[in-house]
């Protein structure tokens, strides 16, 4: 365990030792405010004090660019460059490489997620005051989002591990995640067992539970499964390497 | 304390290793040889446990790499081909990083650092970025790595390629530092390496052993004598005639005991040769000799045994060069073939009976 720390504790610091990680903080909080306020009239045109618009745009925009951005580089790059073999050949099992990995980059995805609780509480409480925060649906919406970002960088990071490319990786990500969001509302146009099954996988349709204020384990289990699913595949292909 | 036995690799239709056995005892500086492509990173990433041989096994400090990986990793130090460090972080973080999944507490750190980087010469490079640092720094970096918990084993994979010759000869010192008191194999194709910092050598061609033992043994194993002749361009007495390249290359020819001339690159004042001759002969007398006779001018006379790079150019020679007839490697600076088919294997251990 004190490996998995070690390996997460360093994926993590590398981030903010490259631009990185202060771009794609800074970047997806710009672009969520944008959102948040403006698109389509956002905020204001809702014309009610709240939070939901924030849990549309975030899981997005998570898919859309945080996620493949900080998950890409995460075993590719260990391939490409050679560390893999000297990080491997330190005293750590397989599992603790990629356990590592995943929780050095859902670290830097958690503090764009719970960096964005800034928006309730700026709005709520402090310095402005637009009336009684109905804190029921944020809280569940943000359980939803750590599921969601707990799901989604698995995906990364399995995409990351069967590739040596970092470009393949990202736009790879994008492409499922997107995808896997996307489907939901692909479901609508349709009918029949097609449209259900599309349901059943759609990250959109699995949060739209959350952000009403409803915590659904159905939808706990499925976020739950993807990621421990992806996190075994991903530890398949890293110990692949052996027997090839 | 390194023990292989059998050890066969297979990538794909690609055999990479065949059968290779080998044993490295406690205290020993063993040199790995063999062409790129023989094998020889294949073999060390097998003893790290980083891939699986297809069969065989292999033991290191008494424990199977197929039954406790950790321990093995434990217990060695281990360079990677070409250093592959993280080049974002500094030197004293990424020696933290690898202290610390080693498990090193905060004062067995501290001790190791000092003593890491006192053997490395890491002082001046602590607090740069590893990306920022020459080659040689790296590789400085990745011995000192494999120091930090101060295994008994060291398995260091070409530590001098790329490196400059002085910081070659700083890491063969590091090395024969180290060495002392450690189990030591070192994969490298730099010969004159090896002859400095190890007493014994393995060679590997093609993912077969094709010698192991001492360094004289094996450069007794081909059974050859070298001599260097060099004769100066002008004649000894004033009457006799300058003798040309062609002439004394002929009458060196014409030696009993001598099987092979080749003229030497050498400036214009003097002509220097390579003679080969068999394993017990000594032709230098016969040699001064004709060198009387003709009237030449002997500038230079040495007979050794066989040097390393000859008897390794014989033993990892690719098989194309048997085909077009020719028995010695003497002259042989061909390229070494790496493919690994099967009739070349075969021809391989033919030649390894006779």
């Amino acid at each position: 365990m004190d490996a998995v720390l070690s390996i997460a504790k360093r994926e993590f610091r590398s981030y903010f030792d490259s631009p990185l990680a202060y771009v794609v903080i800074c970047l997806s909080f710009f672009g969520l405010g944008l959102l948040f306020f403006n698109f389509r009239g956002g905020f204001w045109q809702l014309d009610r004090a709240t939070m939901q618009p924030l849990f549309e745009y975030l899981p997005a925009g998570l898919a859309m660019v945080v996620v493949p951005v900080v998950t890409m580089r995460l075993m590719a790059e260990e391939r490409r460059s050679g560390t893999l073999e000297m990080l491997i050949t330190l005293p750590v099992k397989d599992s603790d490489v990629i356990l590592g990995k995943y929780l050095g980059a859902l670290g830097l995805v958690l503090i764009v997620v719970l960096g964005s609780v800034t928006y309730p509480l700026f709005m709520f409480k402090f310095p402005w005051n637009l009336g009684p925060l109905d804190s029921g649906p944020i809280l569940s919406g943000y359980v939803g989002l750590l599921l969601y970002a707990a799901a989604s960088v698995s995906v990364g990071l399995l995409v990351s591990s069967l590739t040596e490319s970092q470009a393949i990786s990202f736009f790879v990500t994008l492409f499922l995640l997107g995808a896997f969001w996307f489907s939901g509302s692909m479901a609508d146009q349709m009918t029949g067992a097609v449209a259900n099954f599309l349901h059943y996988i759609s990250f959109q349709t699995r949060m739209s539970g959350f952000m009403r204020g409803l915590i659904d384990t159905r939808d706990v289990v499925f976020f739950l499964s993807i990621t421990a699913l992806c996190l075994v595949i991903s530890f398949r292909a890293l110990e692949r390497r052996k027997w090839a | 304390m390194i023990h292989a036995s059998e050890l066969s690799k297979r990538f794909g239709g690609v055999r990479a290793l065949d059968k290779v056995s080998f044993e490295v005892k406690k205290g020993e500086v063993v040199g790995f040889l063999g062409p790129n492509g023989a094998g020889k990173s294949t073999t060390m990433r097998i003893l790290t446990c980083f891939l699986a041989p297809s069969s065989g096994t292999a033991k290191v400090s008494g424990i199977d790499v197929f039954d406790d990986p950790l321990a093995v990793r434990r217990a060695i130090g281990y360079l990677p081909q070409r250093a592959p460090l993280y080049t974002d972080m500094s030197v004293i973080d990424y020696l933290t990083f690898v202290s610390e999944i080693r498990g090193l507490k905060a004062d067995q750190f501290k001790k190791a650092l000092g003593r890491v980087v006192e053997v490395c010469g890491l002082a001046q490079a602590l607090h740069k970025d590893i990306g920022t640092l020459s080659h040689g720094y790296r590789q400085r970096v990745g011995l000192g790595q494999a120091l930090l918990h101060d295994p008994q084993i060291l398995i260091l994979d070409e530590p001098t390629a790329d490196l400059d010759p002085n910081e070659k000869a700083e890491v063969i010192r590091y090395i024969q530092d180290i060495g002392k008191d450690r189990t030591v194999l070192l994969s490298t194709h730099n010969l004159s390496e090896v002859e400095q910092a190890c007493a014994r050598a393995i060679i590997v061609s093609k993912g077969r052993v094709v010698a192991d033992g001492q360094l004289d043994e094996i450069r007794a194993k081909t059974g050859a004598v070298r001599y260097v002749v060099t004769v100066d361009d002008k004649a000894l007495r004033a009457d006799a005639a300058a003798p040309s390249v062609r002439e004394i290359e002929d009458a060196l020819a014409a030696l009993a005991g001598v099987r092979k001339v080749r003229e030497l690159p050498n400036d214009e004042s003097a002509h220097r040769f390579e003679l080969s001759g068999a394993k017990d002969s000594d032709v230098r007398a016969e040699i001064f000799r004709l060198a009387v006779d003709k009237g030449w001018l002997l500038l230079e006379l040495h007979r050794d045994a066989q040097s390393l790079d000859a008897v390794f150019r014989d033993l990892t020679r690719g098989d194309e060069a048997l085909d077009r007839g020719r028995t010695e490697s003497f002259d042989d600076d061909e390229d070494e073939d790496d493919d690994q088919d099967d009739g070349a294997d075969e021809e391989e251990s033919e030649k390894e009976k006779a």
